[in-house]
């Protein structure tokens, strides 16, 4: 029997080594054999001839070896590795566990940090990146009409200019027509009649959606042709709810308003054009174009047009505008100074979201920037504190990379953690965002937490635990790590590079703190201005509610003002109501733009002045309590059949007519030239029609029962009621006097307002909790930084005592370093905040990007932060007893 | 000289090896004296079936090999038994004492 000493154990071999450790073992076999058989007397010869044959197959038996060991290294490389990081794993759990302090300290930085980032980011993936829910959506444009350098005149196109974009443009494979909802009465079997919301649309809108139906067919083009128009298709969730989600419903008919039409398809689900529509209608135009003149001048057809593959969109929007110019030359009175404009749907959606999400995505990543300086500077202080552990390693036989590999996985075990804590609070902080912003998303976006969001989340914990660990980890596995081992001590305050590292990370976190901090200041004063923004009316007990005078019998512009006045004097006859008028804008939605004509001066016909438009029905400024500043308000003296009479807000008195001279004066209104003259008699305070931060321009309120092909308006009424019980009674007011019509959007007009500032409030609240947690990280960082300065100097401060150094000149000492570091930061903060703020310029609003108190007040809310920040550590070094600190190491 | 019976079987092969190990390290060499002496030269097993399972077995973890000094100092490679070895000599080795007693019982005389 054989015993063997150990001599070394194999290592990860390679295949060399393999072959050639397989090679001596089966020599060795032969050679044992065949001297063992020549000991019994055989030849040389015959010895070898015998042990090859008793051997077998050497040859497949040498491979087969060979094989069975390079797999083996394989495998046992792998198992080593693994077991590595196991034991990284764990070495780095059970040192974290021992230091809760920091754990703890940088868990909640990196839950808040990546948490933050991770719902910025659910809302502007959902927002930005995610495509529309339609077929290459990225060709999806949406054309407007447009007077040149004036943005707030975009409209919509006339049906008779729709007709002539579809026909003559070469640039998108077509144009669909979307024409705003009405309300169907739907009929069922059994049960109650119901409105549904109709939108119409021209046959080939779904084709140019690119959009199939979930079952049967979508409209085709064919389906408006009159006789075979009664064709509706439903939407999805209409379906489910209405008709049982019974597929079998195609092919079938309903009555809708009376008339049956056949249901030819379902549409899947989410798919919307509108956002409310509930049943999709064919749109046939031939008995609006009958009527020539109003077919051009009413501009209510949204148009959504597919670019072709392989136009540019500035070669479509270059066709559109040669169109526009044609038309302007052919159709005067209507187009004159039109031009065509052309806008990507998503961006149409998405519309003043972008810019506020890029900017909260931007802040988002300051903070986790200023939660890594901030976690760096902690696993800084620690680490050092760990050199002698980690010389201690080196001296065992770790490697650098080892050691430095244990440090990141330590920093990235603490950011993985954080990070999941984070998604936590960010699926919480996206469902509350939403929840209490509402209106700010579209519903067409889908802002969750999914796996998308959470790959990125994940990614970002991983960078940031690698960014936060690698250079502590460089630095403390780095210099001279056995001096460490040999002074015996805690070792010095760390080199004087780490020093420089740590005060260089407070630098730039005091930096970006005050970025945040600024942009957050800048945007809270806008608001600020904004709520102070005289509204010219009261909006409190105000309700509002979206009408329609929708159907041919509305052709006749008679029945537009009988249906007005009677809703609005059956409402005022209603208990609680105090007054009721209609507007075509509600104030903040919008005005549409007209031009101006005055009666004895010069009017340059290429440049005619600009004027706001805004229709109004009954007594508006009562009811708004706006006050006729001169003159009078409309009364049932203006009739339709004497000359028309135009009442102008404030500014357009005061900028059109500088003399005083404006009540009595003549004006026309509109690109026709031969318009009829519009007396002016009487001048109305200003309100801000096009939201808060825009600012008041000239304005005609002109009057409705003159101006009545208008057939959408908002009912204003004055009521001590609800939105909520105020709706049923506008209800039952608008089916009494026209049982197809529908009522939207019952909001009281602080609702409206509140809205209109929704993104902003939103954009601002996040800013500043974003800057708030700058600030508080920042404070961390420059205190955390002066503690462990303090507590490394402990000895130097004894000896400064007792040498008889004042505490003054101790807490100066002290607070002098991390003042003067904040100061440094606050300089290079300056300089990025006021290249910055220009980023913010669209979401100002009464200060500039360089408003200089805002900026005053920063810097004086940081540098106290940072003075407090510093007295802690300053006081605990005037404490600090010579004789134990000198004694100590 | 005897040569290994041609259905002497892969399995039977590994679990010889393993029980040639358990008790103290051995190289190729010694082993199959070992297995030639303990079953008076019935169960020789053939030099390549050998080293290939010696090989295969290692690659399983079941033994470990270790270069060492031969009684006559030269280098060889020594092989031993591990836990996940010693484990699975022990189950196989009860399924072959009851395979083997099936065996008997049935080639007995009634």
């Amino acid at each position: 029997m054989t015993t063997g000493k150990r001599i070394f154990t194999l290592p990860w071999r390679s295949r060399t080594t393999i072959a050639h450790d397989v090679d001596a073992e089966l020599s060795f076999h032969f050679d044992m054999r065949i001297a063992e058989l020549r000991a019994r007397g055989l030849s040389e010869g015959d010895a070898r001839q015998q042990a090859a044959a008793e051997f077998g197959d050497l040859e497949f038996t040498r491979s087969y070896c060979r094989r069975e060991d390079e797999h083996a290294v394989h495998d046992q490389r792998w198992t080593d590795r693994l077991t590595e990081w196991r034991q990284d794993l764990v070495y780095a759990v059970r040192t974290l566990r021992r230091s809760p302090g920091f754990a703890l300290a940088s868990l909640i930085t990196l839950a808040i940090a990546i948490g933050a980032n991770t719902a910025v980011f659910a809302v502007s993936r959902a927002v930005l990146l995610q495509p529309l829910p339609y077929a290459d959506a990225d060709r999806l444009y949406q054309i407007n009409t447009i007077w040149p350098n004036q943005p707030n005149s975009r409209n919509q196109l006339s049906p008779a200019d729709f007709a002539d974009f579809q026909r003559t443009q070469t640039s998108f494979t077509d144009l669909g027509a979307v024409v705003p909802e009405t309300a169907m009465i739907w009929r069922p079997a059994s049960g109650d009649p119901k409105s549904l919301d109709a939108l119409d649309v021209s046959s080939n809108t779904f084709a140019v959606l690119g959009t199939r139906a979930l079952y049967g067919r979508t409209l085709l083009p064919g389906d408006e042709i009159p006789g075979h128009d009664h064709r509706v298709v439903l939407s999805f969730d209409t379906w489910q709810r209405d008709f049982g989600g019974d597929v079998a419903v195609t092919g079938r008919s309903i009555i809708l308003s009376g008339a049956s039409y056949d249901v030819v398809g379902v549409m899947p689900r989410g798919f919307t054009i509108d956002e409310r529509e509930e049943i999709w209608l064919p749109y046939d135009q031939t008995g609006t174009l009958a009527d020539v003149v109003r077919a051009r001048k009413q501009h209510y057809v949204r148009t959504i047009g597919r670019l072709k593959t392989g136009i540019t969109p500035a070669h479509g929007l270059a066709d559109l505008r040669t169109i526009a110019a044609r038309l302007a030359a052919a159709y005067p009175e209507a187009d004159s100074g039109r031009t065509a404009e052309m806008r990507s749907l998503h961006d149409v959606l998405t519309g003043d979201l972008r810019p506020a999400l890029l900017l909260l995505q931007g802040a988002a990543a300051l903070v986790l920037l200023i939660a890594c300086a901030n976690l760096a500077n902690l696993a800084l202080s620690r680490t050092m504190g760990r050199r002698r552990e980690l010389a201690t390693r080196a001296a065992l036989g770790a490697s650098r990379g080892r050691l430095v590999r244990q440090l990141v996985t330590e920093s990235v075990v603490v950011s993985i953690a954080g990070g999941i804590l984070g998604v936590g609070l960010a699926v919480v902080g996206t469902r509350s965002l939403l929840a209490l912003n509402p209106t700010t998303l579209p519903s067409l976006f889908d802002a969750n937490v999914n796996g998308g969001v959470l790959a990125f989340s994940l990614a970002v914990s991983l960078i940031t635990g690698v960014l936060f660990g690698l250079l502590p980890a460089l630095d403390a596995s780095g210099g001279n790590l056995h001096d460490s081992l040999k002074e015996g001590g805690r070792g010095s305050s760390g080199g004087r590079a780490s020093g420089r590292a740590r005060t260089v990370l407070v630098v730039a976190q005091v930096a970006l703190a005050l970025m945040l901090l600024a942009g957050a200041g800048l945007l809270v004063r806008s608001f600020a201005q904004l709520t102070r923004v005289t509204l010219g009316y009261d909006p409190n007990g105000i309700v509002t509610a979206d009408l329609r005078a929708a159907g041919d019998r509305y052709n006749d512009s008679l029945q537009v003002t009988a249906f007005y006045d009677g809703v609005i004097q059956q409402l005022s006859r209603m208990p609680g109501v105090t007054a009721v008028a209609a507007v075509s804008d509600v104030p903040t939605r919008g005005s549409s733009g007209t031009a101006l004509r005055i009666d004895g001066q010069e009017n340059d016909e290429a440049r005619l002045q600009d004027l706001r438009y805004i229709s109004v029905h009954g007594d508006f400024f009562k009811t708004m309590r706006i006050p006729i500043v001169a003159g009078r308000a409309y009364d049932t003296s203006d009739r339709p059949d004497i000359p028309e009479t135009a009442i102008l807000n404030e500014t357009a008195a005061k900028r059109y007519f500088p003399k005083g001279d404006v009540l009595g004066h003549r004006i026309r209104i509109g690109p026709d030239p031969n318009a009829p003259w519009m007396t002016v008699i009487g001048i109305a305070g200003d309100i801000h029609t096009d939201g808060l931060d825009v600012p008041v321009e000239p304005t005609i309120y002109a009057n409705h029962r003159h101006e009545a092909w208008m057939r959408s308006m908002s009912l204003v009424m004055r009521t001590s009621l609800s939105a909520a019980n105020a709706g049923p009674l506008i209800r039952a007011a608008v089916r009494a006097e026209d049982p197809t019509l529908a009522v939207n959007n019952v909001e009281t007009l602080n609702d409206v307002l509140g809205q209109s500032l929704a993104s902003r409030r939103f954009a601002l609240g996040l800013a500043m909790s974003f800057a708030l947690i700058a600030l508080v990280l920042a404070a961390l960082g420059i205190y955390g930084v002066l503690a462990y300065n303090v507590a490394a100097r402990t000895r130097e401060f004894g000896v400064r005592i007792a040498l008889g150094a004042s505490s003054r000149g101790v807490v100066s000492l002290v607070v002098q370093q991390g003042v003067s570091a904040s100061l440094a930061g606050i300089v290079i903060g300056l300089a990025g905040a006021a290249l910055g703020a220009r980023l913010l310029n669209g979401m100002l609003f009464g200060v500039t990007p360089l408003d200089a108190s805002t900026y005053v007040i920063v810097v004086t809310v940081l540098l106290v932060v940072a003075v407090v920040a510093c007295a802690v550590p300053a006081w605990r070094a005037t404490r600090v007893d010579p004789l134990t600190s000198m004694r100590a190491e | 000289m005897h040569r290994t019976p041609p259905e002497m079987l892969q399995g039977t092969v590994d679990i010889l090896i393993l029980r040639a190990v358990a008790w103290q390290p051995m190289h190729g060499y010694a082993i199959s004296r070992w297995l030639d002496d303990r079953s008076d030269g019935v169960l020789s097993v053939e030099g390549a079936a050998l080293y290939q399972g010696l090989h295969r077995l290692e690659r399983q973890k079941l033994i470990a090999a270790e270069w060492g000094l031969s009684e006559n100092n030269r280098k060889a490679k020594y092989y031993s038994l591990t836990a996940a070895g010693r484990a699975r000599l022990r189950t196989e080795s009860s399924t072959w004492k009851t395979y083997a007693a099936a065996v008997h019982k049935v080639l007995s005389p009634a």
